[in-house]
């Protein structure tokens, strides 16, 4: 449902990884690095603290 | 004071030229659902299509969320611990087409936020930047019954200045000084001749004689507060009530307030919230007791506030205007004018 | 309607007289046009102030959760779906509840009529052939019942009690062209941006009175989590961040639970339709593990399940 709203489908991934599988780890991770970059930094559902009156 | 007459044909570069000196506030649109108060953005006017507005005007000097200060306890920061007030701007602001009862309500809302003893700054300086330049309802809506709440159609106690539409033109009847300050900058300077006065006489007859809604108030006050507590109709009353409290948020005398932090990292700021009786939130103490822990006892605090303790604790008048929101707006159509009714009885 | 508020008048009566319940759940006249607000009758004297009509939107399951004692209730076919969800979930007693089940032809909101009309409405009468006649201040007006039904009873596949003990009219036909999930498809076909607009916009105007969560059935949580102050999931101002978070996280809590009778929408002042969020999960559920709410007591609600087959195409 996040990515029907609108929020980016990158930012949300899931996957299966067992304790075991360390490099199946590294290669996850790396690519989610790499398409979180890619959307780039954030702007949707972060909140303002120094929003004005 | 003085009675003016301003065509419609001026009204738009009189609003305009205003602007110099003021913020302009008014009735808007927003979508097909809501309307509500609004800074109107340049060459934006007021709609006066709109009589009763969603939300009432209460939030222009009463916002839902406003930011009492910020802070931060970062050590590093010279700042530390120390409570800053946001920049905020009281320059004035005229409030184009509120109407008579909603103006009254403001006057309501000052005895909480504006007493000998104290004063709520945030309030107050927002109140005193206010010009009010009222609309009277020439047709009211069915669940108006300001009438009986002692206020009207016409009622000028809560403006500076109250404009009538009169077909081509407006009659603006000015209260205050204030107001005059407004109808200068705006630059109206045309006066009403006799038989147009005539014409908001006759017109504020009429329009009292439409309001078809009443509502009988007198034996509340004489009654006991207990007996009134006790009475079994609360039950029945209460039970289809949902405790959402859109009641009290579309109130325009609905005054309570929440006081919440809110934190990021080490930058907080405190927040004054909209809060409502309605809400079991609302009085639960920190040991998790809640003494008004029932649907039947917040429906009957809400009511027994507004039309009993007001009156017998300060002797200051019933909390309800009788703009009819509430009646339009609660999902299960809780109707404060039975409610008067059986309380009344 | 007139057989539908004979009979259910008949029914509570008798309920009442026999002490088979304490209380009957129906609907009362309101004291405007095109509302009919819930109420309780405790006896059988007060049965002639139930009533039924188009606009009883309100979800009578919502006033079984904190109910003692044997109770009856009306219940159209969502209302019903949502008290087979309580008993599933254990809030409610089957042996507690006698369920009248309504046949509906589905609900007509107030604000949806005014918005066509234009003008105050004085009065609205319903004909038998579906006419519906709305006078105002010297005007008349006559639609179609069909072009002012909610939105979600236009999509509605389950208009017939799927649990009751009594049935007060005959069950009512199905349409057998209904797309349900035209309004979903719709958002889901634009791009990703613009739906974030769209949602946006949506929530625009909110003022957090949370009445739609107060109308929902499936929101029986003691504490809400935005109500939580410790932790605080959400601020509780009016940030469009802390509103949005309030609304998906309320759809997601209602996921496989939901069963689109809508209450939210009718209940909210500001007329926001939050069905937006709500319908794409009852989607997912259905796509994807085959899924409806409501429709059998003997199965959790999806989301509380997993099988080995479930699908795993998201994951990597
Ligand atoms: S609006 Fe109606 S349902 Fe909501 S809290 Fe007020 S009385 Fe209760
Ligand atoms: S109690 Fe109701 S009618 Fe009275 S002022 Fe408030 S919203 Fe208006
Ligand atoms: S009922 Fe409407 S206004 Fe109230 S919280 Fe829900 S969406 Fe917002
Ligand atoms: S989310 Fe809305 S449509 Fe779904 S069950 Fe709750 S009230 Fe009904």
């Amino acid at each position: 449902m996040l990515t029907h709203i609108g929020i980016e489908p990158e930012r949300l991934q899931f996957s299966w990884i067992s304790s075991a599988e360390s490099t199946k780890f590294i290669d996850v991770v790396t690519e989610v690095v790499e398409a979180v970059r890619k959307v780039g930094p954030n702007t949707r559902l972060v909140k303002n603290m120094v929003r004005e009156p | 004071m003085r009675i003016l007459q301003i065509d419609k044909k001026d009204w738009s570069a009189g609003l305009e030229k205003s602007r110099k000196d003021y913020t302009l506030i008014g009735p808007v649109k927003e979508g097909n659902n809501v309307s509500k108060f609004k800074e109107l953005a340049a060459g934006e006017e007021p709609d006066f299509s709109i009589t009763t507005t969603t939300m009432s005007p209460k939030s222009v000097v009463f916002p839902q969320s406003e930011v009492m200060f910020t802070f931060t306890t970062d050590s590093a920061s010279a700042d530390c611990n120390i409570m800053k007030v946001p920049e905020k701007s009281y320059s004035p602001r005229a409030v184009i087409g509120i109407r008579p009862f909603d103006a009254v309500a403001m006057k309501i809302v000052k005895m909480n936020f504006d007493t000998p003893d104290y004063q709520d700054p945030y309030w107050c300086d927002a109140y005193a930047a206010c010009t009010f330049i009222g609309l009277a309802i020439t047709d009211p809506e069915a669940c108006d019954f300001s009438t009986s709440t002692g206020t009207g159609p016409f009622d000028t106690s809560g403006l500076d200045v109250l404009l009538v539409d009169a077909g081509d033109y407006y009659l603006a009847e000015v209260v205050t000084d204030k107001g005059d300050s407004w109808i200068q900058s705006a630059s109206f300077d045309q006066e009403a001749d006799a038989e147009s006065v005539e014409i908001l006489h006759s017109m504020r007859k009429e329009a009292k004689k439409k309001i078809e809604s009443t509502v009988e108030f007198a034996n509340i006050d004489k009654k006991e507060t207990l007996d009134l507590y006790n009475e079994k109709y609360w039950d029945s009353i209460s039970f289809p009530c949902l405790n959402c409290g859109t009641c009290t948020y579309v109130c325009p005398t609905c005054w309570c307030f929440d006081i919440q932090d809110e934190m990021a990292h080490k930058n907080g700021r405190r927040m004054k919230n909209w809060d409502s009786c309605m809400f079991p939130n609302f009085t639960i103490h920190t040991t998790g007791h809640n003494p008004r822990n029932t649907k039947l006892m917040r429906v009957r605090q809400r009511f027994m506030h507004k039309l009993k303790y007001h009156q017998s604790k300060y002797n200051m008048g019933i909390m309800c205007v009788g703009c009819g929101r509430c009646v339009t707006s609660c999902p299960v159509n809780i109707d404060i004018r039975e409610v008067c009714k059986q309380m009344n009885s | 309607m007139h057989t539908y508020i004979d009979k259910i008048r008949e029914i509570a009566s008798r309920l009442l007289k026999e002490e088979a319940v304490e209380m009957v759940i129906g609907y009362q006249e309101g004291t405007l046009p095109m509302i009919s607000p819930p109420m309780s009758v405790r006896s059988a004297e007060d049965v002639e102030k139930l009533t039924w009509s188009s606009h009883c939107c309100i979800n009578l399951a919502n006033y079984l959760t904190d109910i003692k004692g044997k109770v009856a209730v009306f219940a159209k076919g969502c209302d019903c779906r949502s008290i087979v969800n309580h008993i599933a979930e254990g809030k409610v007693k089957r042996e507690d509840v006698v369920i009248i089940g309504v046949p509906c032809n589905g609900m007509m909101e107030r604000r949806t009529i005014s918005n066509i009309f234009g003008d105050e409405i004085e009065e609205v009468v319903e004909e038998a052939d579906g006419t519906v006649i709305v006078r105002g201040k010297g005007r008349e007006e006559k639609y179609q019942k069909s072009d002012l039904l909610r939105q979600c009873c236009r999509v509605c596949v389950h208009k017939n009690p799927v649990l009751y003990d009594e049935l007060v009219a005959d069950p009512v036909a199905i349409p057998e062209d209904i797309q349900r999930y035209k309004e979903v498809e719709k958002i889901e076909a634009r791009e990703i941006d613009k739906r974030w607009k769209f949602f946006e916009n949506l929530i625009s105007t909110c003022i957090r009175c949370y009445a739609c969560r107060d109308a929902c059935p499936t929101c029986y949580c003691p504490t809400c989590f935005v109500d939580e102050a410790q932790p605080q999931w959400v601020g509780k101002g009016d940030d469009e961040p802390d509103v949005m978070t309030f609304h998906i996280l309320r759809a997601f809590h209602t996921a496989g639970r939901c069963t689109d009778c809508g209450a939210c929408v009718s209940a909210c002042p500001m007329g926001i339709n939050m069905r937006a969020f709500t319908k794409k999960l009852e989607k997912d559920c259905l796509d994807l593990w085959d899924w409806e709410a409501g429709l059998t007591s003997d199965m959790r609600p999806a989301l509380e399940t997993f099988t080995p087959s479930d699908p795993e195409d998201n994951f990597k």
